[in-house]
Formats: structure tokens, C-alpha cells, sequence
């Protein structure tokens, strides 16, 4: 913008060339990390779609990888799973992280200690919080459904009944909530106070406050807690998988691999059966077909996205 | 920068890197590496963990140093099939990998994840005769030898004599049957507090292949190596008396009962613990209870059979840890050495086999004076001989068909989801040769 | 910054001044008993797993599976012993981890800041273009592109080490970009220009004067980086072997080679969690003058 304003008309190429050097260097680390770790391993992708191939023989197939996708009873269970997380968690977890934000504006003595109790959950690895969450919850051995039942509340077997795992993943994902809240508080004391001070001028009530000044000024950050919960929930991996094998009784046996997604297919989402066909089963042009699968659907919620918040808010 | 020349770079590396890309599967001759007598160090990577397993394992292998003073070997603990064939595919592999499970055989052989060991038996002039015939036959795939057996495990009955209240271990299905419901024991709510025989095939070692097979002669695999669950009627029998029996403890008790008894290796183990009265179990509970229950009294006896086959009585579950030695293996030589040593040496074998529990996997070491296990191991020593003794097929996928049929029973048969049992399983045979022929079979 | 709340902005309401006083008075402890109320009972619902994992590491092992609350004997030495159980293999989980987590914050940020930078700051043909690309790599999960990085780390026989999940961050991170432009966007630009005017190049205004300005955003892009790499399962699942194991791996087989030895599980998740809340406490104060230095500059 600068070198356009500077630049008249005669030396103008040249320094048109200039900025686009400059333009290319400071681009250049991402232009070859897009091209050598995403358009590169696309195509690829879209190659091996039509191989049998176990990383030894690479044996042409043709349609049979896709063929396949139609016939797999994983692929349809991971795909429904992985859409009633998108559903059910990712607007949860903005509404939650919030209603906890505004809580924290709110409180005025131990705020930053409330913040830091609430943040806090996020930060356990993923593998150890899911462990110890499916402990403390086990109604065999953990103490959360033994306290539940003292003042009469039944819980139920979470991670063991098919229709609880993923509303106990959701729970999970809420104790985890610290990103979202974070992002949001931060937004939230972002707001200019001078615009909440006009509006109780103007004799607007709490509601009209937050919708009229909070919700437009913090629209943005809302979109990108809405963007970034959608992307980790298409990749969500590790808490469903880790989940799965803690709670089943018969995965501690070295040796033999079970049905993934205990329990019945409940837990399992789309990239672990893409982890599973690819990295266990050793059906890596199948895995392919399964990698596209996911990134067709990506692709789907970013166009709805960007479309949703023309082209993220904020233009030239 | 404008777009034209920025796209045509993008798509002439990309065209390059897929060209490469394609070669990614060629392979390199496998047996290079350092000679066996030079100075080495070899990974060993194994799923024992339990601390005495491995301590056993360190025991067997001192002739080996004593043999081979120039390899040091360095023992992984704790590795399973997913792990091994990652590192074996990522081009990284140990120069060893051992594995508990033979499903995975069909798979390692036909992939060429382990290297042929045929050319080193020749070479050294290993007479496979050593290995008992069953044992040949689950370490190799269609001819392809690329396991040796490194031990075996075999299934029986165990029951525990306080619980048995004088009664003898039950022979076939229907004395098996007859006697779970005697002997438990129910608290006021109707929850088990001693369970007689679990038969869900979540409990630790009542999975299908130890007892539809032995039990019932269910055969996994048509001729054709395609799934047969559907029109062989053992399945159907053993779904019928498994889910009978579980049905009269409820499905809901047995469930509890499961999540509130403690990891299978360990001491809160319920048979350990005095909470069954009667199990299937490998062999190698008989160290656990030497270890973690030596008050305990049992009694081991075969598996019971289906009252139809108690001809067949006698004979049980029969698998082993298999051995061999991954492509790209970087000291092959030395890891044939010490594969050879492990698999065929008498003393090293004996060693082992008392550390662990387990029955040795040649014919010289089963005959070994200086084996040291408890008497009711005979039992095992027995059902490894005895011509009624089976295992399950190998497949291109490993075991997937058992998987498979492992969750149909867990998920769907055992919580009654199941109303047509014909249809279910004509729908679990659609879906495990849908995947056979997906993986080439 | 934080301490100004909304409860004091309240505008006053209508009615006669004394009434208005008392009545507004009255419902401000209302609402602030609410708040409160509500505020801490969450608190301890946050806390209590954490409570849990706390009391059942202290535990003896066979305490853990009967579902008490409180160890009956307090087994302080289970720390100790899950981190030099196995010769020590925690410490060298934990060293992985660390090469992983500083290597990869450090090529992330090296790479990432030009070119948000010039995504924020630059006019150029194919800019909205390059903009929506870098979303869409964000949006990408690892999992679509897994099996041919897979295939082309192994050919380079990287794979069995973290090498695959460090080195792609020396070309930038779509996340970080994408977050650090959205902040660098709202840098007026004034600031660089006058830099220019005094005749710094664009580097040098980028270095000295506009980065200053970011540096919360820098902060938060580092700690999210630096968490992902500690966290990440997936990546040392699919590349690491037991050498290079990182906690996060070592961490589930760790309850697999001890069983159900629940106490020591527990004792070694906490030990896992606690370098990750010396960070956060000792870099909670970038997180408040971030937040404050947006303040002012709004």
C-alpha cells in the first residue's frame, strides 16, 4: 500500500518489481511449507486413492478404494458421530466458554484466580485428562458416581453405554473449555467501556448491552471459536480414542487389536478410522479415499464459514 | 506476485514429488548389515511387562551373551502388532520383534513385513521338526516362514477348589452350564458376588476363539479362506449357550461385575482374588497365582466341550509368541543369531519357559527334566499334545475376522440389540469379506 | 484492566433518588451473592478431577479400584517411584517432549511472523487469495494429508523420530498466521509507515516497530504452539517409537505397562501437568498485558 502511494509513474515498475520481491520473501516460508505439506500431500492423496497399498506393494485398483467407502459400516458409524459432535459440542463449548467469560468479567476479587481454575483443566494433555476423567467417572472404581448416588442423582455408566460416550466426551470437552474462555474474556475486556457507559446513557438494560455492543464488538472472536471448535472437531482423535481403551475391560492385552470405537462404534470418529485403515490396518489407498472424505467436508465448513462471515470480518 | 507463474511452479513440484512418490514402495535386499561377529548392538522389541515376565526373559538370553560376547542386546518391553508394523513400515524398524499373537501372521508374512527366514534355516541347517506340527503351521502363511515360535500358550479350565464345594471341574457345556449357576453366589440385589463361570466374552480370556473352537469345533474360514459365521452352526450354538447363561446372571450384573473386578495381570485378578470359581485361562496364570495368590488351590482340567463333541474332549486353544525379524532389519545377521538361539536352544527355552509359565515351544524342550512348573501344569503340557486342539486361521488382514466377530458379540449379541441372530451374522460375513477383498485376499 | 467490571458501569436507573439507592443496593448484593454463587460452584466442579487425580496418586494400589474418596495412607513416594520406575523413562518422555515443544515453538514463530505480516500489511495481487488458502490449510485436519507425509518421512528414514513434526514448522503455521494477521491487522499503519520514513526498510519497521506492538499476540501464538506440541497425540502416535517417545504417548502405554496401577498413573499425570502450569503461571502476566495493551491501544 505504502509502495503504491510513493511510487509516480515512472519508476513505477520498478518499484512495483520491488514490492513483489519483497512481497515473495516475506510469503516465501509459507509458500513452500503450502505447496511441499498440503498441495503436494493432496495430490498425492488423490494418487494413492487408487492403489492397494500396504507401504510394500503398490498395486493398482482403480474404483475398488471408493467402491469400498459405500460397503465400510466404520466409515458411516465415524461420519455420523463426527457430525453429532459438530452439532452438539462445538456450540456448547462457545455458549459455555462464554456464560464463563462474562461470569469472569463479573467477579471482581479472585478473578484471576477463578480464571486460572477454569483455564486450568486445558492445559492437562489430552491423553491424561481423558484417562483420569474416564477413572473418575467409572462407576466400578471412580468416586464422581458414588458421590452422584449419595444425594440420589444415577449417573450413567458413561463410557461403557453407547448412547452416554459421546455426552461424556462432550463433558470432557467442556472441562477442557479453558481455549475458548480465554479467547473470549479476552475479547470481552476488549470492549471499549466509553461504548457501555453511552448505551446507560442512553438507558439500555443488560440484554440490549450485550446484544447491541458486546455481541457486534466481540462477533469476530466468537466467529473464530466457531471456526477453530469445527476444526478440532473433524480432527477430534485423541480423547475419543483414548477413551475407548481405558474404558473397555479387554484393552490391555498386548497383541490384540479390538473393534475400534467401543463402545458398539460410539466413540469412533472419522479420523480414527482413517487411523485405523491407514496406520493399522495397513489400507493406505483406502485411507486415502477416507483422507478426501474428510477433506471434502472440511473444505465444506470453511466455504460455509467464510461465506457466513464474508470473507472473516474484517476486509481491504 | 501474480498467479500465472506461482500455479505453474506449485504444479511442476508437485508432479515431481508424485513421480517420486510412486517409488516410495520399491525395497532394498534385506540381509545386509554387519557381520554376526562383529561388534553389534541389536533392539529387541517383546510384549512381555509384568516384572518377573521380564526378568525371564533377561535370564533366557545370558547363554546368548555368553555365545555372542560381541552383540549387546537391548530388550523393549511392552510392544504390541501396531507398534511393530509402524516401525516396520516407517523404514525404522528393531532388528527383533516378537508378538503374543499369531492373528497377525498372515499379514507380516504376506507383506513381507518379516523377512523369509527360510534362506538363514537352510543356510544353518535348522531342521523345522524341531517345532511340534501345530506349531509349524500358525508361524507360517501359505508356505511363507517368516515366524518362528518363540514359547506356546495354551488354554484349560481352572477352578478353584474352595469354591468348588467338592464338586469335580465340569467336563462338557451342560455340567459347565449346570454348575456356574450352582455355585454362585448372589448379594441381596440380585448383583453377583461369586460368579461360578462368566460367560460374557468380555471377562479376560473368554474371548470366542478359546471356546467356540475347542468347544464347539467352530471353524472360522471356508476352504475359499472366506468368513462362515453365518452357515456353520457351532456359531450359533455357542452364541445360544453363551447369551443363555448370561441371561440368567442379567446382562446388567454381568456387566458390574466386570468393571468392579481389576486388570487381568494383576493380583486383583478375580480368580486370584476368589471371586470365580471357575475360568478359561492360559497357562501362565499358574506363575501369576505362584506369584501374586500362592494360597489359592486350583485345579487345572481341559476346556469342556459341547455334550455333542465330548469325544473331543481333551483338547483346548493352542497359539504362541512368534519371533522374527523385520525387513529392513539393520543387523540381520546378528538377529538371526540370536532368533535361532532363542527359538531352538534347549536350555534357553527351558529357562524362559519356567520364568514365564509357558510351554516350550520344541519337542526336545518339552521333554526337558529340568522343567520346573507347578503340577497343574500337566494339564497344559497335555492339551498341547492332544490332536483336538486347535487354532485359528491366518488371513491376509490378520485378525480382523475375529475382531470383527469379538465386537458383533460384545456390542450387539451380549445387550440382546440382536433380534434375527441368522441375519446378524450373514451381515458380519458381508463385512469381513468386504474387508478381505479390500486388503487383497 | 480486569478488575474494572460491568457490575460498576451500571447506569442509574429512574425513580427518586434514596429509593433508587436502596433498591439498586439490594439487588447488587442479589447479584453479586449470584455471581459468586455460581462462580465458585463451578470452581469446584473445575477442581474436583483434579482433586481426585491428586488423592488417588497418594493412594495405595489397591485402594484405587474401590471408589474411596479419601487414601486411607498417604503414598507420597508413588511420585517418586513414577518417575524412576523403568530406569527413569518419565525424564526421557519429558526431554522428547521438550526438543519437540521449544523446536517447534521457535521454527513456528521464526516462519510464521513475516507472513503475517505481509498478509496484514502488503497490497498484492492473489493477497485475499493467499489469505484464504492459509485458512483452509488451518482448517485441514493433519489427518488428510497423514499417509503420503507419512510415505515421504519414511523414505527419508525420519520416521521413529519427532523430526517430521518439528521441521514442517520452519514453514510456517497455518493457525499462527492466520491469528497473528488477525492482530497485526489491527495495528494502525501509521506506526510502520513512520518507521519507513525514518528510513528503516520493511524488515527492519517489522522488527523494531510493529512486533513490539504484537508482542501479545506473538506470546499467545508461542504458548499455543508450545501447548499443541506437549499435547499432540496423534503426530508421536503415528512417528515416534519408544525412543522418541513423547509424554503424551508414554504417558497411555504407561497405565498399560503398570496396569491398573491407578495411583502411579495418576501421580505420573501429574507430573506431566505440573511443567505445563509452571509455564502457564509464569507467562500468565504476557496473557494480561496482551489483553491491557489491546485495551489501550482500542
Amino acid at each position: 500500500m505504502a509502495a503504491a502511494l510513493t511510487a509516480r509513474r515512472a519508476p513505477a515498475s520498478r518499484a512495483r518489481r520491488r514490492h513483489r520481491l519483497r512481497v515473495l520473501a516475506f510469503l516465501s516460508p509459507w509458500l513452500l511449507g503450502f505447496t511441499l505439506f498440503f498441495a503436494y500431500p493432496l495430490a498425492a492423496t488423490v494418487y494413492f486413492s487408487f492403489f492397494r497399498y500396504n507401504l510394500f506393494q503398490l498395486t493398482p485398483v482403480g474404483l475398488t478404494n471408493y467402491r469400498f467407502l459405500f460397503k465400510d459400516p466404520y466409515a458411516w458409524r465415524a461420519i455420523k458421530n463426527t457430525l453429532w459432535l459438530v452439532v452438539v459440542m462445538v456450540p456448547l463449548r462457545v455458549l459455555f466458554g462464554l456464560a464463563l467469560a462474562q461470569l469472569l468479567t463479573r467477579i471482581k476479587r479472585g478473578g484471576n484466580i477463578l480464571r486460572s481454575i477454569f483455564y486450568l483443566p486445558f492445559l492437562i494433555p489430552p491423553v491424561a485428562a481423558t484417562v483420569a476423567f474416564v477413572f473418575v467417572v467409572n462407576p466400578g472404581t471412580g468416586p464422581v458416581n458414588g458421590i452422584a448416588a449419595k444425594i440420589g442423582i444415577h449417573l450413567p455408566d458413561w463410557f461403557n453405554d453407547p448412547d452416554w460416550t459421546k455426552p461424556g466426551l462432550t463433558l470432557l470437552a467442556l472441562w477442557g473449555i479453558g481455549d475458548v474462555m480465554i479467547i473470549l474474556l479476552a475479547a470481552l475486556l476488549d470492549v471499549p467501556t466509553s461504548l457501555y457507559e453511552a448505551a446507560a446513557i442512553d438507558g439500555a438494560n443488560a440484554w440490549q448491552r450485550f446484544r447491541r455492543i458486546t455481541l457486534p464488538t466481540i462477533s469476530p472472536v466468537l466467529m473464530f471459536s466457531v471456526v477453530t471448535g469445527v476444526i478440532q472437531t473433524l480432527q477430534y482423535f485423541t480423547q475419543a480414542m483414548v477413551a475407548a481403551n481405558a474404558s473397555q475391560g479387554n484393552a490391555d492385552q498386548a497383541g490384540t487389536t479390538t473393534a475400534p470405537g467401543y463402545p458398539d462404534g460410539a466413540s469412533l470418529t472419522f479420523p480414527q478410522t482413517l487411523y485405523n485403515e491407514g496406520f493399522q490396518q495397513f489400507n493406505m489407498g483406502y485411507a486415502c479415499v477416507l483422507a478426501l472424505v474428510l477433506f471434502v467436508v472440511a473444505m465444506f465448513f470453511t466455504l460455509i464459514l467464510l461465506r457466513r462471515f464474508h470473507a472473516f470480518g474484517d476486509d481491504d | 506476485m501474480s498467479p500465472r507463474p506461482w500455479r505453474l511452479i506449485t504444479a511442476s513440484i508437485i508432479t515431481a514429488a508424485a513421480a517420486t512418490a510412486c517409488t516410495a514402495g520399491g525395497q532394498s535386499p534385506a540381509s545386509g548389515g554387519p557381520k554376526a561377529d562383529a561388534p553389534q548392538t541389536i533392539e529387541v522389541w517383546h510384549g512381555w511387562s509384568a516384572p518377573h515376565e521380564v526378568k525371564a526373559f533377561e535370564d533366557a538370553i545370558a547363554g546368548f551373551h555368553r555365545l555372542h560376547p560381541n552383540i549387546t542386546v537391548k530388550l523393549v518391553k511392552g510392544q504390541d502388532d501396531t507398534k511393530i508394523l509402524n516401525a516396520i513400515r516407517g523404514g525404522n524398524p528393531p532388528d527383533v520383534v516378537s508378538s503374543f499373537s499369531t492373528n497377525n501372521v498372515g499379514q507380516f508374512c504376506s507383506s513381507g513385513a518379516l523377512q523369509d527366514l527360510t534362506p538363514y534355516l537352510k543356510k544353518d541347517k535348522v531342521d523345522l521338526n524341531l517345532f511340534p506340527k501345530a506349531v509349524q503351521d500358525y508361524t507360517q502363511y501359505r508356505g511363507d516362514r517368516c515366524t518362528l515360535p518363540l514359547l506356546a500358550d495354551d488354554y484349560a479350565l481352572y477352578s478353584n477348589k474352595a469354591l468348588m464345594k467338592g464338586n469335580p471341574p465340569p467336563k462338557t457345556i451342560s455340567q459347565l452350564t449346570a454348575l456356574a449357576k450352582k455355585l454362585t453366589v448372589r448379594n441381596a440385589d440380585g448383583t453377583i458376588k461369586v460368579a461360578g463361570f462368566i460367560p460374557s466374552e468380555t471377562y479376560y480370556e473368554h474371548v470366542p476363539e478359546h471356546i467356540a473352537g475347542p468347544s464347539f469345533g467352530a471353524t472360522w474360514l471356508t476352504a475359499q479362506g472366506r468368513a462362515d459365521f453365518a452357515a456353520d452352526p457351532a456359531f450359533t450354538k455357542y452364541l445360544q449357550w453363551e447369551k443363555g447363561l448370561l441371561d440368567w446372571y442379567g446382562y446388567d450384573n454381568v456387566k458390574k461385575f466386570i468393571h468392579s473386578m481389576g486388570q487381568e495381570f494383576e493380583a486383583s485378578n478375580p480368580f486370584e482374588k476368589g471371586k470365580v470359581a471357575m475360568a478359561i485361562d492360559g497357562e501362565w496364570r499358574t506363575k501369576f497365582l505362584q506369584q501374586e495368590a500362592p494360597k489359592v488351590q486350583y485345579a487345572t482340567t481341559p476346556t469342556p466341550v459341547d455334550d455333542a463333541r465330548a469325544n473331543t474332549y481333551g483338547g483346548g486353544f493352542v497359539t504362541g509368541t512368534i519371533i522374527g525379524i523385520p525387513r529392513g532389519a539393520r543387523h540381520a545377521q546378528a538377529s538371526w543369531e540370536f532368533v535361532k538361539y532363542l527359538t531352538t536352544d534347549t536350555d534357553a527355552l527351558v529357562t524362559f519357559a519356567n520364568g514365564l509359565g509357558n510351554v516350550p515351544s520344541t519337542i526336545p524342550a518339552l521333554a526337558s527334566p529340568n522343567l520346573d512348573l507347578p503340577p497343574q501344569f500337566k494339564t497344559f503340557l497335555d492339551v498341547f499334545k492332544n490332536p483336538n486342539s486347535s487354532t485359528i486361521p491366518s488371513t491376509i488382514n490378520g485378525g480382523d475376522f475375529i475382531v470383527k466377530f469379538q465386537s458383533f458379540v460384545q456390542e450387539q449379541w451380549e445387550p440382546g440389540k440382536v433380534t434375527n441372530l441368522r441375519q446378524g451374522l450373514q451381515g458380519l460375513d458381508k463385512k469381513v469379506n468386504d474387508a478381505l477383498q479390500l486388503a487383497g485376499g | 484492566m480486569t478488575g474494572t467490571t460491568l457490575a460498576t458501569r451500571r447506569a442509574p436507573a429512574l425513580g427518586s433518588p434514596a429509593r433508587r439507592r436502596t433498591r439498586r443496593r439490594g439487588r447488587r448484593i442479589l447479584y453479586w451473592v449470584a455471581t459468586h454463587a455460581i462462580a465458585i460452584a463451578l470452581a469446584i466442579m473445575f477442581l474436583a478431577p483434579l482433586v481426585f487425580m491428586f488423592l488417588t496418586a497418594v493412594m495405595s494400589s489397591n485402594e484405587t479400584l474401590t471408589g474411596e474418596l479419601w487414601p486411607r495412607s498417604w503414598h507420597w513416594s508413588n511420585f517418586g517411584t513414577a518417575l524412576t520406575t523403568d530406569h527413569g523413562v518419565m525424564l526421557h518422555w519429558l526431554l522428547n517432549t521438550l526438543l519437540y515443544a521449544v523446536l517447534a515453538t521457535a521454527f513456528m514463530l521464526v516462519s510464521s511472523i513475516p507472513v503475517a505480516y505481509a498478509l496484514a500489511r502488503f497490497r498484492f495481487r492473489g493477497r485475499k487469495l493467499a489469505f484464504v488458502l492459509v485458512i483452509t490449510t488451518m482448517m485441514l485436519p493433519p489427518q488428510v494429508t497423514i499417509v503420503p507425509m507419512y510415505i515421504v518421512w519414511a523414505r527419508f528414514h525420519l520416521t521413529g523420530t519427532l523430526w517430521p513434526l518439528i521441521l514442517p514448522m520452519l514453514f510456517g503455521d497455518a493457525f499462527s498466521i492466520f491469528l497473528l494477521r488477525q492482530f497485526l491487522v489491527t495495528i494502525p499503519a501509521e506506526y510502520a509507515d513512520a518507521a519507513r520514513v525514518d528510513g528503516c526498510g520493511e524488515f527492519a519497521a517489522m522488527l523494531r516497530v510493529v512486533l513490539p506492538m504484537a508482542r501479545p499476540a506473538i506470546a499467545a501464538v508461542a504458548l499455543f504452539q508450545f501447548f499443541y506440541a506437549w499435547n499432540d497425540y496423534f503426530g508421536p502416535l503415528i512417528y515416534t517409537k519408544p525412543d522418541s517417545w513423547t509424554l503424551a504417548v508414554g504417558l497411555s502405554t504407561f497405565r498399560a505397562a503398570h496396569h491398573v496401577e491407578w495411583n502411579l498413573t495418576m501421580a505420573a499425570t501429574l507430573l506431566t501437568v505440573l511443567p505445563v502450569m509452571v509455564v502457564f503461571f509464569l507467562a500468565q502476566r504476557v496473557f494480561i498485558q496482551g489483553v491491557t495493551l489491546t485495551g489501550v491501544k482500542g
